[in-house]
């Protein structure tokens, strides 16, 4: 609305006639500060104050008086609810004034309209610092609202970052961890199999032994620094008969193993179809065993099982078809001393 | 002689509110002994009704006891502030009681008749409320009947500029105009009595 429509509307405002919105433009238009309009709404509230006395007056009846002395409560009480509010009450005792002045009277100090003047223009000048204010301060709210907002949204941002990181190392270390129970399981299972392997090889090497010692004839010296170091070993001297006078033999008996060898140095060559066989004489001739001497070959070791040998006196090797015999039927080669 | 100490009605002297702040119940008897008169007239035009008029004044009345504190004599006399309490609440419970959709025009009519048929002065109007009253009502009827009757349906039944278009079933500017030009012309009458009073 322009200034003008404004101060057009001021005697409707007066007169009680504006609809809401244009009531309300006109007191935002007053509490701008501007002066005519204000002046003349002071002169037009005065009249339309007035305008009751132009009716034919009415005197009330005499009971109301009594009704209302009667009523009251014994000290003002501003601060009371009021007994039957209005529905939408359009005005409240003291706001109207804020908008309506007396009628110039010759009695009121000529000062009094200045001095409303003055008030209304330090209300107007309090007011809109106080909306600058308050709008300033809004501003300023409101952007540290956004930046707190960016701010936050950038925490946040980080946070995931580093609660993805935390996850993947979270991750990362449970993989480890399976692999490490994996590298433990197998680990377990290589030393387990290290162990059967050491327990292999110490069988191994026991039955190295045993077949080294097996084979200790093969290098006469070596068979018989083993044979020697056996301890409560019996030993038995055999010497060659008339076939083979070169010939001795040394017969050997450990009783704890009843293991017993037969060591023969010189002995002839035992022709294709023969074999020599040794023989435990107690009462009667009992076979200990067999052997040949290969073309060449001065000396040889016979190891048998022999269980009765603790009970034989005499030990004699014979010269016997091949396959050996149950009696001795072929020439002596060696025979021990009884 | 001072012309404001002469006003009983119309320049109730803001002393007598002062006094009535501090809970002195014969201020309280003399203000409305002062006003009532007045305020039962208004209330009775607006509302067309005697017996809701009292109704409405009691509240009133009793309103004005417990806020007078907040009155401020800076801000409009005394009689002012009791006219436009009086007549806000009075047109407030003549819409609440159109809402409920009661009719009041016949009662209108008829307690507007009374009033005409009821002129009598009361019997504490003093020579200058008497001056007063017919200052305005000289000012009043001096109005062409079509801007009497505007500013009536505004200020007694509180209807804005449309609804009286509305019901005079007369366009918005020419309601309009007619408010203005009333208004203006009571304005200047006013001034003029005013000025004549204090020439005297």
């Amino acid at each position: 609305m322009t200034h003008e429509e404004l101060e057009d509307s001021v005697p409707l405002y007066a007169a009680g006639a504006l609809d809401k919105v244009e009531r309300q433009a006109l007191e935002a238009h007053l509490l701008s500060g501007c002066a005519s309009c204000h002046s003349a709404l002071k002169d037009y509230q005065s009249i339309a104050a007035l305008l009751p006395l132009s009716l034919s007056p009415i005197t009330p009846p005499r009971s109301l008086k009594a009704r209302v002395m009667a009523e009251r409560n014994p000290m003002p009480l501003p601060a009371v609810t009021e007994k039957k509010e209005p529905a939408k009450p359009s005005l409240e005792p003291g706001e109207w004034m804020e908008h309506l002045f007396p009628p110039v009277a010759p009695a009121r100090s000529s000062s009094l309209p200045w001095a409303l003047g003055f008030a209304a223009l330090l209300i107007l000048a309090v007011g809109g610092y106080v909306a600058w204010s308050l709008s300033t301060q809004r501003s300023i709210a409101t952007s540290n609202i956004q930046q707190l907002e960016t701010s936050l949204q950038e925490k946040s941002a980080k946070l995931a970052d580093v609660s993805r990181e935390v996850a993947d190392q979270a991750k990362t270390l449970a993989e480890l961890r399976n692999e490490l129970e994996q590298r433990t399981i197998e680990a377990t299972a290589v030393k387990e199999q290290l162990a059967r392997r050491e327990a292999e090889l110490e069988d191994t090497r026991v039955e190295l032994t045993q077949r080294n010692a097996a084979r200790i004839g093969k290098t006469p010296q070596d068979e018989l620094a083993t044979l020697l170091k056996i301890p409560n070993v019996t030993a038995v001297s055999l010497t060659g008969s008339d076939m083979a006078k070169r010939a001795v033999g040394f017969l050997l008996y450990d009783a704890r193993t009843q293991n017993a060898w037969l060591y023969s140095i010189n002995l002839p060559e035992s022709p294709p179809g023969t074999t020599y066989q040794l023989w435990a004489i107690h009462d009667k001739p009992v076979s200990i065993g067999t052997f040949n001497m290969d073309p060449g070959e001065t000396s040889h070791l016979l190891t048998k099982k022999a269980p009765r040998f603790a009970a034989a006196k005499t030990f004699a090797v014979s010269l016997e078809p091949s396959g050996g015999r149950p009696q001795p039927t072929g020439p002596i080669f060696l025979l021990s001393r009884s | 002689m001072d012309k404001a100490s002469q006003y009983t009605t119309s320049m109730i002297d803001p002393a007598l509110l002062a006094r009535v702040m501090t809970g002195d119940q014969q201020a309280f008897s003399q203000l409305y002994d002062h006003s009532s008169t007045l305020l039962f007239t208004l209330a009775v035009r607006i509302l067309g009704n005697r017996e809701e008029a009292a109704e409405l004044l009691q509240d009133v009345y009793l309103e004005v006891w417990r806020k007078v504190s907040r009155y401020d004599v800076g801000r409009g006399t005394p009689i002012a502030w009791l006219v436009t309490l009086t007549k806000s609440r009075a047109i407030d419970r003549l819409r609440a009681r159109a809402s409920r959709g009661y009719g009041s025009t016949n009662q209108l009519e008829s307690e507007t008749a009374a009033q005409m048929a009821d002129p009598g002065p009361s019997p504490l109007e003093t020579q200058a409320d008497q001056e007063l009253r017919s200052a305005v009502g000289t000012a009043v009827s001096g109005l062409p009947q079509a801007q009497q009757q505007a500013i009536a349906l505004a200020y007694y039944e509180g209807l804005s500029h449309s609804e009286i278009a509305s019901r005079l079933n007369q366009p918005l500017g020419t309601v309009k105009t007619r408010i203005k030009l009333g208004m203006s012309k009571l304005r200047e009458s006013l001034q003029q009595w005013r000025n004549h009073g204090d020439l005297q």
